[in-house]
């Protein structure tokens, strides 16, 4: 039984990586951002890319993959999610064509597949991010065999979350994000930059999904279309738990990957995942504020 | 003045629109015929979409669900009716995928063959799954819509809750693969025959049920959205609480255009089951029911007409690009990137702009601000 909570706390954690930067986003600018999965995607192909050109290993590819996703967020929030404030179901659909064409970036290579040029890692096949000695095997607490790679999601996700945590609650800059989300007409009357902030949690939301995506990139094969799954369990987790709300944001995706793991155990793998979306639906029309909200959004 | 000309634009374009779908066969053969029946069953997606999006404000992105519904209830009828399931020599039909499945000794009927396998009993009656094509898809969005609009949950939590369903319910058809063939969905289908006419694919016939569905489809939907209740329609989803305010039930109209929207969905998918000869889970892939709502959004949402030929010329275009190997991946390019310029800068899409162009267009003696505020 341990071993299966183990499980879930493990698929839990995954789920809240990818959630934390859409908590932020969907909370502070009201952007449903589609174009999440792919930054959990390009997060995956970073890793990837760091292995083969540089030879570097998991670890150094977290900052790596960081960075870039943040540069490319907060391009995207320039270019498109900028001139679309205030109109939630468009940004949604603006946003999935950016996943689209982030997408097809990988998969042309970035365009230099018509000219016949190739970029080693990149491409429509399917690619693999090796995982560390340390992190492979297993080992033994109270009788319970745990995998050394699960234990290691499970702990990078307490580190980004405590990390997230601390930047919107205890930083100058996480109190005008917070004012943002509770009500962004008075945050701007009150002298706060908006638009500034909003472009920098763009990028940082954006940044967290590189993480994931490295993260991912140990288990999963990594292929262009492998972000599309994760946007959606994302987005569940961030609506049922709470407009902004990083603790809703917590116990939802522990809760759901519970749910996940036990089912799973019972069952199979697929009537898991529809378990958890019959459970997210029952959720919000239960409680169409989400568990954790604020009043007011 | 504006709304003169507007009505008589309007009477135009779709009088223009439905000449050339009815005289499309005199210049088309099979291959084409086939190929553009399919397109007017995506134009009927994109009249679902403009319906339930442009006119009551819900976006929809499980539409799919309504359309994989409709053509499933059909496709087992059909595939009931398919000389490969009356083949193995029992009483009745049997799907084959059933009987490569079954394990050795299990009775060779649909009463006990798996586990539920009874249910497809009343398939083989064709009318019954033509009557559940319809009844099973209106009824799971009517229950639907009542419960989530009578709470009032609106915008995009409506969105996630139709997009989780959809994911749901697809997930379940592939786990049921004893009942469902899974992955690989119901191929291997008879014509639809209606007394001693067959539907044959290819044919004329075919074709002909599917734009005069369309014809009647577009025509009602348009009427029905000019009267009364239309207009209630539009006031709900400009504003739901001032339209409360004034005695609407809003829940009402909202569910009801709701399972309106679903039941076009759901003839959609019937008719591409006769089509298309096939049906398949993949009817129920997220993509799929983002893509009508691109198709809808960048003919223009608020048109039903606008969304129709958006649906039908994107699909046109992309089954040019397809045939060039090169131009296929460049293409999906070329998708993204329309529909976020669409959003950008066309919001009415392409069906509003060209409305847009013609008030401004004909009220050009008068002032310009009256061309503007329609």
């Amino acid at each position: 039984m341990l071993d299966v909570l183990l499980i879930g706390l493990s698929v839990g954690s995954i789920l809240l990586l990818a959630a934390l930067g859409l908590v932020i986003i969907y909370g502070a600018m009201g952007v449903v951002n589609m174009a999440h999965g792919e930054m959990i995607m390009v997060g995956a192909y970073a890793a990837v890319m760091t292995q083969i050109w540089l030879g570097w290993g998991l670890y150094a590819a977290i900052p790596i993959a960081f960075v870039l996703t943040a540069l490319l967020g907060f391009l995207i929030e320039r270019c498109v999610v900028r001139r679309l404030y205030g109109r939630l179901g468009d940004t949604l659909l603006a946003t999935w064509g950016v996943a689209i064409l982030v997408q097809q970036f990988v998969r042309l290579e970035g365009g230099l597949a018509f000219f016949g040029i190739h970029i080693e890692g990149l491409g429509p096949g399917l690619q693999n991010m090796p995982v560390p000695t340390e992190l492979q095997g297993a080992f033994q607490i109270a009788g319970t065999s745990i995998n050394a790679y699960r234990a290691f999601i499970v702990a990078s996700t307490i580190v980004l979350t405590l990390a997230t945590w601390l930047l919107l609650y205890r930083t100058r800059i996480g109190m005008q994000v917070r004012a943002i989300i509770r009500n962004p007409r008075m945050a701007a009357a009150c002298g706060i930059d908006v638009e500034r902030v909003n472009a920098l949690t763009f990028a940082f939301g954006a940044g967290l999904a590189g993480i994931t995506g490295v993260l991912v990139a140990g288990f999963k094969t990594v292929s262009p279309d492998m972000g599309t799954a994760l946007v959606v369990d994302s987005f569940l987790v961030v609506v049922a738990g709470g407009v902004g709300s990083l603790l809703g944001a917590v116990v939802t995706a522990i809760g759901l990957g519970e749910v996940n793991g036990v089912v799973a155990a019972v069952t199979n793998d697929i009537v898991a995942r529809a378990a958890v979306f019959g459970l997210v639906i029952l959720l919000i029309v239960v409680r169409p504020q989400g568990l954790f909200s604020f009043k007011g959004r | 003045m504006v709304s003169q000309l507007d009505r008589r634009a309007t009477f135009a374009a779709y009088a223009i629109f439905l000449v050339l779908v009815a005289a499309a066969p005199l210049v088309l053969d099979g291959f084409w015929l086939n190929r553009l029946a399919k397109y007017l069953v995506y134009g009927m997606l994109g009249i679902a979409v403009a319906m339930c999006w442009g006119y009551a404000g819900i976006l929809n992105l499980g539409q799919g669900l309504f359309f994989g519904l409709g053509a499933y209830m059909l496709a087992m009828s059909l595939k009931m009716a398919s000389p490969s399931s009356l083949q193995h020599g029992g009483q009745g039909p049997v799907p084959d995928f059933m009987l490569s499945n079954a394990e050795p000794g299990a009775v060779v009927d649909l009463c006990c063959i798996n586990q539920g396998s009874f249910l497809w009993l009343p398939f083989r009656y064709q009318w019954f799954g033509i009557l559940m094509g319809v009844v099973l898809p209106v009824l799971v969005a009517f229950v639907l819509g009542a419960v989530v609009f009578r709470k009032r949950i609106a915008g995009v939590f409506v969105s996630i809750i139709t997009l989780a369903l959809v994911l749901l319910v697809r997930l379940l058809l592939v786990d049921a693969q004893p009942l469902t063939n899974g992955f690989n969905g119901l191929s291997d289908l008879a014509w639809l025959r209606a007394g001693a006419l067959e539907f044959d694919p290819y044919g004329t016939s075919t074709y002909y049920l599917i734009a005069g569905v369309l014809a009647v489809v577009l025509v009602g939907a348009r009427l029905l959205l000019a009267t009364r209740a239309g207009l209630i329609l539009r006031a709900t989803s400009g504003d739901p609480q001032r339209a409360r305010y004034l005695g609407f039930d809003v829940a009402h109209y909202q569910t009801f255009f709701f399972a309106l929207s679903a039941g076009i969905a759901a003839l959609a998918g019937m008719l591409y089951v006769v089509v298309a000869e096939f049906a398949s889970p993949t009817f129920m892939d997220l993509a799929f029911s983002i893509t009508m709502v691109v198709w809808a959004a960048v003919g223009g949402r608020a048109s039903l007409l606008g969304a129709c030929v958006g649906a039908i010329l994107i699909n046109m275009l992309e089954a040019t690009a397809s045939e060039t190997q090169s131009l296929v991946e460049a293409w999906r390019v070329i998708v993204g990137l329309t529909f976020v310029l669409v959003v950008l800068y066309l919001p009415k899409g392409i069906g509003g702009w060209v409305h847009d162009m013609l008030a401004r267009w004909s009220s050009r003696p008068a002032p310009r601000e009256l061309g503007n505020a329609r």
